[in-house]
């Protein structure tokens, strides 16, 4: 049953047109990394891969927020919902179907990008020799948790979905949290430095702990430096933020089918 | 056995001015398997929101709905229900087999069945040149048409089915009428809503009558027409002595016959006469009250 729905999903993703062009916009942008990495003079290497990471990293930010916070709200406001729901499946059927069908799409369209990326890193790395070698296993662990990051998301603006009446919560929501989770760690750190935990004012300070632990910590997710940089990447951060991925993504679902499992549609 | 079950449903919507709108109050009916029941009331009534209470779309204030026994909340008490939405709207990046395929999936269907009962329903709503065109281009009646083939596709014994007029034209009524016909005669339990009394008339045998939330009658169709008879038109061919029917109104047609109205409560004494006078009833009709003065006299009613 699950399944149907999820099939279902994955052929609303693949045939909508902005999808298309999104994936479209993203070759054309990875096929011009050694173009932009020349410009670099010396670091054509590092720059090919910061580049590929980046424009991976903003297209999937982009699919995650327009089919994540779109998918539900749409079906509400074009009334499917009326058709789909009064089927034999549950609440939560529904919602983890979209979910599971965005999380797949996500998946996909990261390896084919990883796939693009790696011939554009490899075609770079030939123009000026570098001095570091290419760290393939890190660059795909970077991409890896950039793709698990976005499925938070998408399952963040799912929960939006579940609760809101319009698009703008789960559009406007899922972007601010999407800024304010990946810089939640660096704010939280610099709060409670003991020379500025001195001066900050205590509600505040507990406020801030509050919002750092109720926020995702994006910031976690960021595995970048290892795949650019001949930094090792830590096996313990690596199942830390694995973890991290499931614990949460999990409460936030279970959120998400609790209210949407109690919404009306009159 | 009953198909449809509903006790003391109410559903009460607050407003964002702290008020609060009762749209539905108390409701309890019961379908039994095999009725074509007709919910009849005007715009805003609460046939909607009755429906919307049974298919699991809003969960009511009070009160419960037991569909062939499961309650309503539970998603498998929609596995033998063909539902079709008032306004219909349908994936439309998916094409007309495609959705078909997509219904008969979630109710189990095998493969084969699936493909031979598609193309069955296809052709019966007409929609078989449309089939594998994308929704998104369909007219409103075509969506209205593959609404009533999702409806029928798994061959559920209960059909709930909202306005499943609306928006169809004079030929695409006629077709939905046959259809709750033919299911009828399958031993199908179908309950629909309309504000159209004509409907009702022509296809139901009960008719439950909802104004401001509340079940003003439930009736059968066909007693509600017979408590209606306010008299009869009776062509009588006489002798040429008429003299005997003085006191009745009368018009003279052609070739000898007269027209006569009765009132119910006269009848039996204008056949007396007829018997009496020798003469022959060339035709009986009642004239009555329709299912429409019925509704507006309940509608009407405070």
């Amino acid at each position: 049953m699950f399944t149907n729905l999820y099939q279902l999903n994955l052929k609303w993703i693949i045939r909508d047109r902005v999808l298309q062009a999104l994936v479209g916009v993203a070759l054309l942008l990875l096929v011009l990394v050694p173009a932009f990495s020349v410009l670099s003079m010396r670091q054509v290497q590092e720059l090919s891969i910061t580049l590929s990471l980046s424009f991976i990293s903003f297209v999937l930010a982009l699919l995650a927020i327009l089919l994540g916070a779109s998918s539900v709200w749409r079906d509400i406001e074009k009334r499917y919902t009326s058709a789909v729901l009064t089927l034999p499946y549950s609440r939560g059927s529904y919602l983890l179907g979209k979910f599971f069908a965005i999380a797949v799409c996500l998946v996909c369209s990261a390896a084919i990008f990883t796939l693009v990326a790696a011939v554009a890193i490899s075609f770079s790395s030939g123009l000026y020799q570098s001095s570091l070698p290419i760290r393939w296993l890190h660059i795909f662990t970077a991409v890896a948790f950039d793709v698990l990051k976005y499925v938070l998301l998408v399952a963040i603006a799912i929960l939006f979905s579940s609760i809101s009446t319009s698009f703008f919560l789960p559009i406007f929501g899922t972007i601010s949290l999407l800024l304010a989770g990946n810089a939640s760690q660096e704010v939280f750190e610099y709060l409670t430095k003991d020379s500025v935990g001195v001066k900050t004012a205590k509600p505040l300070l507990y406020a801030a702990k509050g919002i750092y632990y109720l926020i995702p910590n994006l910031g976690a997710f960021n595995f970048k430096v290892s795949a650019i940089y001949p930094v090792a990447l830590s096996s313990q951060g690596v199942i830390y933020t694995l973890l991290y991925f499931l614990v949460y993504t999990t409460i936030i679902l279970y959120l998400a089918v609790y209210f949407f499992s109690r919404r009306e549609f009159p | 056995m009953k198909a449809l079950e509903i006790t003391g449903l109410s559903k009460i919507y607050k407003t964002k001015k702290a008020g609060v709108v009762n749209a539905l109050s108390d409701l309890n009916l019961v379908i039994s398997s095999g009725e074509v029941f007709g919910f009849l009331g005007p715009n805003g009534a609460g046939k909607s929101t009755t429906i919307k209470a049974i298919m699991g779309l809003i969960k009511p204030s009070k009160g419960d709905a037991l569909i062939a026994g499961v309650p309503a909340s539970d998603p498998h008490s929609r596995l033998n229900i063909g539902y079709l939405p008032e306004n219909p709207s349908f994936y439309d990046f998916l094409t007309g087999r495609e959705y078909l395929y997509f219904i008969g999936t979630s109710f189990h269907m095998a493969d084969n069945l699936l493909k031979s009962r598609t193309n069955e329903v296809l052709d019966k709503m007409e929609l078989s040149l449309a089939a594998d065109r994308p929704i998104r281009g369909y007219s409103k009646g075509m969506v209205q048409r593959l609404g009533l083939a999702q409806a029928l596709l798994h061959d559920p014994e209960i059909y709930i089915l909202d306005e499943p007029m609306s928006g169809l034209d004079p030929l695409g009524r006629a077709l939905v009428k046959n259809l709750i016909k033919e299911l009828k005669a399958h031993g199908k339990t179908i309950f629909f809503s309309t504000h159209i009394t004509a409907d009702v008339e022509a296809v139901c045998d009960r008719v439950g009558i909802i104004v401001n939330g509340e079940l003003r009658a439930v009736d059968k169709v066909e007693s509600i027409l017979e408590k209606g008879i306010t008299g009869y038109n009776i062509h009588v061919r006489t002798g040429g002595d008429i003299s005997l029917f003085s006191g009745f109104d009368f018009t003279e047609r052609d070739s000898g016959i007269l027209e006569f109205y009765t009132s119910r409560a006269l009848f039996k004494q204008f056949m007396e006469i007829v018997v009496h006078a020798n003469c022959e009833v060339d035709l009986v009709e009642p004239v009555r009250k329709n299912i429409e003065s019925f509704f507006l006299e309940l509608v009407e009613k405070r």
